[in-house]
């Protein structure tokens, strides 16, 4: 038995740190965010591609690398932490996809080496009583979709329909959705043209424990970045002549952070091991995973802010980064009722 | 990564589950709502459990062969705890001394003492109880006042120890007494004192629950044989801390799987009872989340140990961990069994699976024993964030 990373997976990492570090420092990845336009780099992004980032999880056939949901978590753990701008999470679920769909090589290729931007249109209504418009027949696909990501930049949609799995090329009419976090790209998109029915539905869903252990994976790295930002300002910070850290109440605050960081990486790592297994208890463990991890990601980083105090309110101080990528991952790959009711229901079935 | 473990510790676990099934006769649960079972008669319920497990070789698994144990790895006796929890089965009477006074005896006592008292200890021969904490030294163990003076080839124990676990049914008791009342924590030294000694006063302590587990035990000029003293004079606090340890790191897995076992109950209460509301689900989910998180936490600790690696500070974080779910679970179990969650196990048509309103009040013991909440926060914000002490 090991916990730790494998040699491989080590390695992994600290590349993605350095390339990270070079490339997409936070405040690169906020300066991305916040201007105008895609909301990521083109030039990160093809060299994502060089690195072999975009192929992680697509087959070796495709020129991806064929890697698993440690990778991923690896990987999105170091991208949480800098809150990387872009739709990366959504474009290697989409190569996936394609890949369980088969009979998509060149699409899939193109994904890999960062030529066509894919992602995954799921959402049919802003509120969960509103049922699916999109509908599928005789090759054409009519509907409005919301919560589409990076829809502007995607050349290919995976639009969910009443007929099932639909590939969509663009143009699509595209109508942007702004949300509390500005780095998010959510549009509603409208579709009416030719489309390609490629599978079912659960073409979505068989890629779902991975959507969530990325998320999960996110959400760990805004932790362990959060709680590290805190510790460092309440060690430099000053009242009445001493260190705040000095202070018992931000102390135990700040202990609590280390415990919900400690337990969301035990759970999503084990979580992560458990699909890559198939283990029986995968499904309890994923749900348990991105659940705890995304309702820790969102109370270290408020937590985080009232240490900060007024600073932490500015828009200049970078916790609201992480405050608001964790709002978002709490409603998506996976809502908290959701996953909620699935643990429930796992263990009933226990 | 490798969770999986080896078809060596698959093996063991399957002989161990076979074992406990074949040989408990009656599961802790139970035990406890047999109506012939007074707070003695459950005594002797652990006492005879503790007996079987040491004949089969299923205690003290880690002590080295000649102290009665396997010299098996601390990985082997994770596995059997879990198994222990997953059948329900009663906690030995003697968790003290083979916890905390064997460890002391095996790496810092005499062979003597190790040839005297582990093997009736291990037996249930001898039942042992703790006296470290005073009525003023808790948290702050260092400022414990106990006191014991050299006179020829005795130590002379005087005053007042709380908390005693089991110490009503102890024949033994390890003791931290003050050597040098100048040396905060160089003057403090690990004394084991036999209970029948003259000048002892043992007095069952009443706790919420209504039981009186605990005891308090009050020392009036007791003789003690130099023999006795573990280490050597002003040691008793590095031995502590170091036995402390173990304490601290062990069983989070088994602690999952029985706090699992309740919070499945709680599952199937509510739906016999037909709670299936969005507020009880949500509730329960969340429990369901924070029990897998728990899992998962002894998981890793395992694997650490499985794999070499040195303990962290991650006792402190599971400790931390496991009292407060508990306590969450408990608290929920009250709110969504109602009034009815209020019935002890006594009452006809309580529910009969877990006796909920006694382990909602045990739990409240939970985040106070065994470092305190608080405690284990300051130690987090001290080793681990290394944050400036004021």
């Amino acid at each position: 038995m090991r916990f730790e990373l494998s040699d491989d997976q080590r390695l992994l990492r600290d590349a993605t740190t350095d390339f990270l570090s070079n490339e997409s420092p936070m405040a690169t990845s906020r300066a991305i965010s916040e201007a105008e336009g895609e909301g990521f780099s083109r030039q990160q992004w093809k060299k994502l591609a060089e690195l072999g980032y975009l192929g992680l999880l697509a087959p070796e056939a495709a020129g991806g690398q064929a890697l698993g949901a440690i990778e991923l978590a690896v990987v999105l753990q170091q991208m949480g932490r800098v809150c990387f701008a872009g739709p990366y999470l959504d474009v290697v679920l989409a190569a996936k996809v394609l890949e369980a769909a088969g009979g998509r090589d060149e699409l899939l290729s193109a994904v890999v080496v960062g030529d066509r931007i894919v992602t995954i249109a799921r959402a049919d209504g802003i509120w969960p009583t509103e049922g699916n418009h999109v509908r599928f027949a005789d090759g054409r696909v009519e509907g409005t979709k919301v919560f589409v990501p990076f829809a502007e930049s995607a050349d290919v949609l995976l639009v969910t329909t009443d007929a099932g799995l639909v590939l969509a090329e663009a143009p699509f009419e595209v109508e942007a959705m702004p949300t509390l976090d500005e780095a998010q790209r959510f549009s509603k998109v409208t579709l009416s043209g030719a489309a390609d029915l490629i599978g079912g539905n659960n073409l979505i869903d068989e890629v779902a424990d991975l959507a969530e252990i990325g998320a999960a994976a996110v959400a760990l790295g805004i932790c362990e970045a959060a709680l590290e930002a805190s510790v460092r300002y309440a060690t430099e910070r000053e009242t009445f002549g001493k260190p705040i850290g000095v202070y018992q109440v931000l102390q135990h605050r700040m202990a609590d952070m280390v415990l919900r960081t400690e337990s969301s990486r035990a759970t999503v790592f084990r979580a992560a091991w458990c699909v890559d297994n198939d283990s029986a208890d995968r499904a309890i463990a994923v749900a348990a995973a991105k659940q705890y991890a995304v309702e820790s990601a969102n109370r270290i980083a408020r937590d985080a802010l009232q240490i900060h105090g007024g600073n932490g309110f500015t828009w200049e101080y970078d916790i609201h980064r992480w405050l608001k990528l964790a709002v978002t991952l709490d409603q998506r790959y996976g809502s908290r009722d959701e996953l909620l009711e699935r643990a429930l229901a796992e263990a009933e079935a226990l | 990564m490798d969770l999986s473990l080896t078809t060596e510790h698959e093996e063991f676990r399957r002989r161990a589950r076979q074992w406990i099934a074949e040989n408990l006769e009656q599961t802790w649960s139970q035990a406890l709502r047999d109506p012939n079972n007074d707070e003695h008669a459950l005594v002797e319920v652990r006492r005879a459990w503790q007996k079987k497990r040491y004949a089969a070789g299923y205690l003290g698994m880690s002590f080295p062969p000649e102290w009665g144990g396997r010299g098996a790895s601390g990985v082997e006796e994770a596995i059997l705890a879990e198994e222990l929890a997953r059948a329900d089965a009663p906690e030995h009477v003697n968790f003290l001394g083979i916890g905390l006074c064997a460890p002391a005896l095996i790496h810092h006592g005499s062979e003597e003492q190790r040839r005297r008292f582990i093997p009736p200890m291990l037996a249930a021969e001898e039942v042992w109880c703790q006296g470290f904490s005073e009525p003023g030294a808790g948290s702050d163990l260092a400022s414990l006042r106990t006191k014991a003076e050299l006179d020829g080839d005795f130590f002379v124990l005087n005053g007042q120890k709380c908390w005693t676990t089991y110490g009503p049914y102890a024949d033994w008791i390890f003791v931290l007494a003050r050597t040098d009342p100048k040396d905060r924590y160089g003057g403090i030294s690990f004394l084991l004192v036999d209970l029948k000694s003259d000048g002892i006063d043992m007095r069952p302590l009443k706790q919420i629950t209504g039981e009186s587990e605990f005891g308090e035990v009050f020392f009036e000029n007791v003789r003690v044989p130099k023999a006795n003293l573990v280490g050597e004079v002003g040691e008793g606090w590095k031995i502590a801390m170091t036995v402390l340890g173990y304490e601290r790191g062990a069983g989070t897995l088994s602690m999952a799987m029985r706090l699992g076992n309740d919070l499945r109950a709680l599952i199937a209460a509510a739906r016999d009872l037909g709670l299936d509301d969005s507020a009880t689900r949500r509730t329960l989910g969340k429990l369901v989340v924070d029990w897998q998180v728990l899992y998962s936490n002894g998981l890793r600790t395992l694997a650490n140990m499985a794999d070499g690696q040195a303990p962290g500070p991650e006792s402190s974080i599971e400790k931390l961990f496991w009292s407060e779910f508990d306590q969450r679970m408990r608290e929920a179990a009250l709110d969504i069994l109602g009034a009815g969650g209020q019935l002890s196990r006594f009452v006809p048509d309580s529910r009969q699976d877990v006796d909920w309103p006694r382990d909602f009040l045990w739990s409240r013991a939970e985040t106070i024993f065994s470092g305190s909440s608080e405690i284990q926060r300051n130690i987090i914000a001290k080793r681990v964030l290394g944050l400036p002490q004021g």
